[in-house]
């Protein structure tokens, strides 16, 4: 069984009388190990997807499997549970508190789960010194660099040992030298730990060390392409990956900026 | 976890440092003012009753007219007078000792002046049971009479002492007599036995019965025991107050009630009251005041408290995107409530420990000074349950008006919260 199963999935949202459909019968699966770069046009609805799967919102309709719970039944403080420990999530702006220290940071989702003091200052020291910065645990995020800021975040994302990483645009706000210890460090987390990754991304070099690509296009799934190899020659994995492509309705569409993905 | 809460609050207060600080002065200014309020209401309390108390003691009470005294009285210390039979009151179980003044006007003749004719006309005539003299020295305070005079004892009957006005407009010595006319042809001649010395204006804060005896009215008055009073005109119905001392080992209050009941049941309407009812009724007057001030100030305490959930509200909208963050990483709902409630009370309970300290410094200032104004020694009462109350207080308070802002961040979905900038 996949580690994720989504099936016609559609997200709306709501703006006063006019609905905005993120996602529009959104079909995909992912197995656990795996990484997955997902690409597309902004506004596609890659965030909207990796709210989905992070727990943080539910679809509007359609199936969603999560290692075999269906998202759409679970209580919210179930989905509480499951962002709080399966789910570690990187953002393309950080999002570090900033009144506090690298370490407080890394330590705050083991504050919500009530692990202990000690134990807690213990494993974030740990991860901070695994991405590199041990020697930057008393800084504030403002006294960080970019790329120093976005590791912060990658060692939260691992303080309660989740089963999936999900990075939106990881690498969005920084430079390829920055960026391209962020990407060996997720790929690690999936070769080495086992860990499932998926990465929303509009860097190539993301795409090339991702198992899989999907891309997105108007709230859909319009291609999947296997081995990482960045252009139209993958291999489809599943059977449906071109379905219902460009299905152009009214709202959708015109926030993209311009055509394709592969910028 | 709570712990944890506690600095992820402390933290988010000491980064807005100003804002918060604004916000703790809101707050300590109003309990600055219910707490320096509320403990001179104390302290005057005190004061009274520690003069009351130094007054009664715990054996005594008096009797007073049933208008005169308790929740229906005219006013206070009405000078009411009332019929009293003393020997009654003197046989009631567990009376020691019972003194009582009553008070007339009546004509009198003085000794012949220096031009060989007496003045004569209406004055007031007291009479004084001797043992108020002998045996309640704490309400009469000391009764002092000019060298080579006396005050009347145990016994006597046709003496007197004289008001040192009154003396001086008979021109009246001691052993001279001074006539007395009473009811029908009843008739005294008295000796003086001693003249009071007039006591200066500014010496009426000895406090006492002998104070205002000494006073500029009083001073042409005559004085005579309680029992000549009734050879002039019968038993007494112009009995202005009572003095009782119950025997050692008396419940003060029973004996009152008991002496209450069976006077009242004899014809007179009196009120027998004690220690514990003067606290009473001190303590309902000056609670009400105090509430009524205490009232007024906290009007500051509430507009402290709209302070708080502004800057509270601030917080929220600032973080939002912290509470987005927070969230996305494992917080429940109740978890941000609790973080937010914890920061509004804190400032609530930092305000709260300011404005005590300050109230009860102002306080302490206020005593002294009303103190010094008014001749007494004002106690300053740092009353715990006040400390220990206002500081729960002023915590619920911050905590109540971060309720609704807190409840709002906890609200947020958290993806709203993620996107807001
Ligand atoms: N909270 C929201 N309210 C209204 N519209 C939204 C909201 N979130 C996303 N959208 C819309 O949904 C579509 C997909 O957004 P998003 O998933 O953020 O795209 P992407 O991440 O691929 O750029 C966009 O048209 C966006 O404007
Ligand atoms: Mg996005």
């Amino acid at each position: 069984m996949p580690l994720l199963e989504f099936k016609g999935i559609t997200k709306d949202y709501r703006l006063g009388k006019t609905v905005v459909r993120a996602l529009r019968g959104l079909d995909l699966e992912i197995e656990e190990g795996e990484v997955i770069a997902i690409m597309g046009p902004s506004g596609s609805g890659k965030s909207t997807l990796m709210h989905i799967v992070g727990a943080l919102d539910t679809p509007t309709d359609g199936t969603a499997f999560l290692d075999g719970q269906d998202l759409q039944q679970l209580k919210e403080h179930q989905l509480v549970t499951l962002r709080g420990k399966k789910i570690g999530f990187v953002f393309q702006t950080f999002n570090l508190i900033q009144t506090l220290s690298a370490q407080r940071n890394v330590e705050l989702p083991m504050i919500f789960q009530g692990i202990r003091k000690g134990e807690r200052a213990r494993r974030a020291r740990e991860l901070l010194i695994k991405v590199g910065l041990g020697d930057r645990v008393k800084h504030k995020p403002n006294e960080l660099s970019g790329g120093e800021r976005q590791r912060v975040a990658m060692a939260r994302a691992l303080a309660n040992d989740p089963e999936i990483i999900l990075a939106d645009e990881p690498t969005g706000n920084l430079d390829t030298e920055s960026g391209t210890p962020i990407l060996e460090m997720l790929k690690k987390l999936s070769v080495n730990d086992g860990k499932t990754v998926i990465i929303v991304t509009h860097d190539p070099d993301a795409a090339a060390i991702a198992d899989r690509i999907v891309r997105l296009r108007d709230g859909c799934v319009v291609a999947v392409n296997s081995c990482g190899v960045e252009g139209e020659s993958g291999v489809p994995t599943t059977g449906r990956d071109v379905e219902g492509s460009i299905n152009e309705p009214s709202t959708l569409g015109t926030t993209t900026e311009g055509g394709d993905s592969h910028a | 976890m709570l712990k944890d809460f506690l600095v992820l609050a402390g933290q988010s207060i000491m980064h807005r440092r100003m804002r918060s600080w604004l916000t703790v002065i809101g707050v300590f200014i109003g309990i600055t003012a219910v707490v320096a309020l509320i403990s001179i209401g104390l302290g005057l309390e005190r004061t009274i009753t520690d003069q009351v108390a130094s007054v009664f003691g715990v054996d005594t009470f008096i009797i007073m007219n049933e208008d005169a005294f308790g929740p229906q009285a005219h006013g206070p210390g009405g000078a009411e007078e009332y019929a009293l039979d003393l020997a009654t009151l003197r046989a009631v179980e567990g009376v020691k000792v019972a003194a009582a003044v009553r008070e007339r006007t009546a004509f009198l003749r003085g000794p012949p002046r220096s031009d060989g004719t007496p003045l004569q006309g209406f004055f007031p005539v007291s009479g004084l049971s001797p043992e108020l003299i002998t045996e309640f020295e704490s309400f009469t305070g000391e009764l002092e009479v000019q060298k080579g005079g006396r005050l009347f004892d145990v016994g006597e009957e046709a003496v007197t002492v004289l008001g040192s006005e009154i003396a001086n407009r008979f021109q009246a010595s001691v052993g001279d007599t001074v006539l007395v006319a009473g009811e029908g042809s009843a008739e005294l001649s008295l000796t003086v036995v001693g003249i009071l010395i007039p006591v200066e204006e500014d010496e009426g804060s000895r406090g006492g019965f002998a104070a205002a005896m000494n006073q500029g009215q009083n001073q042409d008055t005559i004085y005579v025991p309680y029992e000549t009073m009734d050879l002039l005109w019968g038993p007494a119905k112009d009995v202005l107050i009572t003095v009782v001392r119950v025997n050692p080992g008396e419940d003060v209050d029973e004996v009152a009630d008991r002496a209450e009941e069976i006077l009242n049941a004899r014809g007179s309407e009196i009120s027998a009251v004690t220690y514990t009812d003067i606290n009473e009724v001190i303590g309902t007057m000056t609670s009400t005041i105090s509430a009524f001030l205490a009232g007024i100030a906290g009007i500051s305490l509430l507009v402290g408290g709209v302070g708080v959930m502004n800057t509270m509200f601030t917080s929220v909208l600032e973080r939002t995107k912290e509470i987005g963050v927070m969230k996305a990483v494992g917080a429940k709902n109740g978890h941000v409530l609790t973080i937010f409630l914890i920061e509004s009370g804190l400032m609530g309970l930092v305000g709260g420990i300011v404005g005590t300290l300050l109230g009860l410094g102002l306080s302490a200032v206020a005593s002294s000074v009303i103190g010094r104004l008014f001749g007494v020694e004002m106690a300053v009462v740092a009353s715990p349950t006040l400390i220990l109350s206002t500081l729960v207080c002023s915590f619920v308070i911050g905590a109540i008006a971060g309720l609704w802002p807190a409840w709002r961040a906890a609200q947020l979905p958290v993806v709203d919260a993620l996107r807001y900038e």
